[in-house]
């Protein structure tokens, strides 16, 4: 019987899915996750921090933007009560300095910094300040942006890009189809490392991740 | 030779035997809390203060009086003999020392409260009067009741030679300072707050106590007063920490006036030490957490900081934020309602079945991937967005920093809820995809189109 083409795994695949990209946030690194606004950068920060406390440990979220939606964050598995939200009102040099001194408060599993869709510009030498201290705190170190900011200071950087969109209860078959969708179901999106300092073989170009992200 | 004194106060709710407990603690040094409506004095030495045993128990019930309370005392030779004569006499009961079996002989077996069954096989026995048991013969009560049996039988006689559990009232963390000049700027009166948070962490300390509160008060220079108060995210002793605490809360509401004289009080609780198992992860020092928050706060607007609590409600981003503590376990239940997803199976919307969608479920070109909740960003407050319709549809969206045009949408989904309330809300949601691949959810209700967030 033919194997059609659509059904083989495409190119680099990896088996371990999203658990095996998440494990490649180690504690005590800076870490970045790069990627465009819907790219699926903010779910995977959310399935880091959800990791965390699903393991017990206490998040902190520095929330630049005041952006986060703790309905969503509690659906993705997230214990609401481990979390210290920082909301920062839309002024990313106070984001960045919540960080920064959070970063260095030990007992933390992980310390998300998330600069919205904006991102704007790291203050000088910050990102080798957050790599010390998480290295002295042992906390992992997150910080989510739309482009690369942290220069050579992180330890990983995952880039991530959407596929495509996944609607519920459409009718494929028109032009309009989508418009007579009832809900936005889900997007795929791709995600490559483009640098590990832990395991460079994370970083081939090969190797990508599919993550499905439900709505 | 020890003579105790009982009060009985029949009624007595919590409030009221912490106040025949310090009314108690005025006549003897020596105070146990016997249970709801019972104290137990010793009586020991006091003749010369305040006369003979009568004369002390008739003050006693005088000031109990003062305070509109009614009550019994017995005096005797042990607890056990004071609170039956108290029970079994009226007024004041006084017997007189060596008479104690003598004198309660008569009184019924009913005062050594005993379980039902015990009771029951007394009865069976004849036995009614702390006398008749107190006559049985010891070896063979030992025999038929156990221990049990004789140490009842001590007690109808009288005799009860465990000392009294003394009470202590509990100490009072409460420091004031005066500065009759007025304290007119914030880091004086921070260091002031800082002087008194010292001593009374000290206080704290020499007791084995944290503090999980603290609260001052203010008399300001035009006669009004300034009430403040704050909570570590875990109750703590250590000075500095508090300090920077009292400091970013003075910071965030400052006094109206000069201050005269500040009181600061903590609330004290006993933390249990307990040994952190090997397979948990490490949390935040009290110490240090306090610390970073209080400079958080400083930082940024303390309300701001904190942990997400969902309202029990429909209403699209509905929550409130609470502090941050370490008290509650992450591993714990999560108290929060589960949210249902538009995703999960139901029978109005055919189970979820995506016709003729190349995307299948949780499949991608037929591989399985593991999936996870896509992030939602919300835009706090919504923000007004101009939405051009063709056909009734979505199809144009412009808004501060973000324009494009609409290529796939979905909607409308029709919300609405708390109708039974004055905020009763209704509004149609679109989820749509412009042509740079944003995708936002839209709402639009009386006031027009809105921008309710980004997914990402």
């Amino acid at each position: 019987m033919a194997t059609s083409i659509e059904s083989l795994p495409p190119p680099g695949w990896d088996g371990e899915g999203l658990d095996g990209l998440l494990a490649a946030f180690l504690p005590g690194r800076l870490s970045e996750i790069v990627g465009s606004r819907s790219s699926g950068g903010g779910s995977l920060l959310l399935a880091l921090l959800s990791r965390a406390t699903a393991r017990g440990g206490l998040v902190a979220l520095v929330d630049a933007t005041d952006s986060l939606d703790p309905v969503t964050a509690a659906r993705a598995g997230l214990d609401l009560r481990a979390l210290l939200w920082v909301r920062c009102g839309g002024r990313p040099a106070s984001a960045w300095s919540a960080a920064d001194l959070l970063a260095r408060c030990t007992g933390f599993s992980a310390i998300a910094l998330d600069l919205g869709a904006a991102g704007g510009t790291a203050p000088p030498s910050l990102g080798t300040r957050l790599q010390r201290a998480a290295e002295g705190s042992g906390a992992a170190v997150i910080v989510r942006t739309p482009r690369h900011l942290l220069g050579g200071a992180a330890a990983l950087v995952v880039s991530l890009r959407r596929m495509r969109t996944r609607w519920v209860g459409a009718d494929q078959s028109t032009p309009l189809a989508t418009h007579l969708a009832t809900r936005l179901g889900g997007v795929v999106s791709e995600a490559r490392v483009l640098r590990s300092r832990a395991d460079p073989r994370l970083a081939t170009p090969e190797r990508v991740w599919l993550i499905e992200w439900r709505a | 030779m020890t003579r105790i004194a009982c009060l009985v106060v029949p009624g007595a709710d919590a409030q009221t035997q912490r106040l025949l407990l310090e009314m108690a603690l005025a006549h003897s040094p020596s105070v146990e809390d016997g249970g709801p409506g019972i104290v137990y004095l010793d009586l020991r030495g006091l003749e010369a203060l305040f006369g003979d045993e009568k004369e002390i128990a008739r003050r006693f019930l005088d000031t109990i009086a003062e305070r509109g309370l009614s009550g019994r005392i017995g005096v005797a030779g042990s607890r056990a003999g004071s609170r039956f004569a108290a029970r079994s006499g009226d007024g004041i009961t006084i017997i007189p020392s060596g008479s104690d079996a003598h004198r309660l002989g008569p009184a019924p077996l009913a005062l050594l409260e005993l379980d039902p069954r015990m009771a029951a096989r007394f009865d069976r026995w004849g036995i009614r009067t702390l006398g008749e048991l107190a006559d049985l013969p010891s070896r063979g009560l030992a025999g038929r009741l156990g221990d049990e049996g004789p140490w009842l039988q001590r007690l109808a006689r009288g005799e009860d030679p465990t000392p009294l559990r003394l009470w202590t009232p509990p100490p009072v963390f409460e420091e004031s300072a005066q500065c009759p000049w007025g304290v007119e700027t914030l880091d004086p009166l921070v260091d002031l707050a800082a002087g008194l948070v010292e001593i009374l962490c000290a206080r704290l300390s020499r007791h084995g106590f944290s503090a999980d509160a603290f609260e001052w008060s203010c008399r300001l220079a035009d006669r009004t007063a300034h009430e403040g108060a704050c909570a570590p995210p875990a109750p703590l002793s250590d000075p500095d920490a508090a300090a920077a605490l009292i400091r970013s809360s003075l910071e965030a509401h400052p006094p109206r006036a000069a201050v005269e004289e500040i009181t600061l009080r903590v609330r004290p609780v006993r933390v249990a030490v307990a040994q952190p198992r090997f397979d948990e992860p490490s949390h935040p020092s009290p110490r240090q957490l306090t610390a970073a928050l209080a400079r958080l706060g400083a930082l940024v607007d303390a309300r701001g900081v904190g942990s997400p609590v969902i309202l029990d409600t429909h209403r699209p981003d509905a929550h409130q934020m609470t502090p941050f503590t370490l008290s509650s376990s992450p591993l714990d239940p999560s108290p929060y309602p589960q949210v249902p997803s538009p995703l999960d199976p139901s029978p109005l919307r055919g189970e979820g079945r995506v016709r003729g969608s190349e995307v299948r479920g949780s499949e991608v070109r037929g591989f399985e991937v593991r999936g996870s909740v896509l992030a939602m960003r919300r835009m706090r407050p919504p923000r007004p967005v101009e939405v051009a319709l063709a056909a009734g549809i979505p199809a144009h969206l412009r808004a501060a920093g973000l324009a494009g045009r609409i290529v796939a949408g979905a909607g409308p989904w029709r919300i609405s809820g708390d109708w039974w309330t004055d905020a009763s809300f209704a509004r149609d949601e679109w989820d749509v995809e412009l042509a740079d691949g944003t995708l936002c959810r839209l709402a639009r209700d009386g006031c027009g189109w809105r921008l309710e967030a980004i997914f990402d």
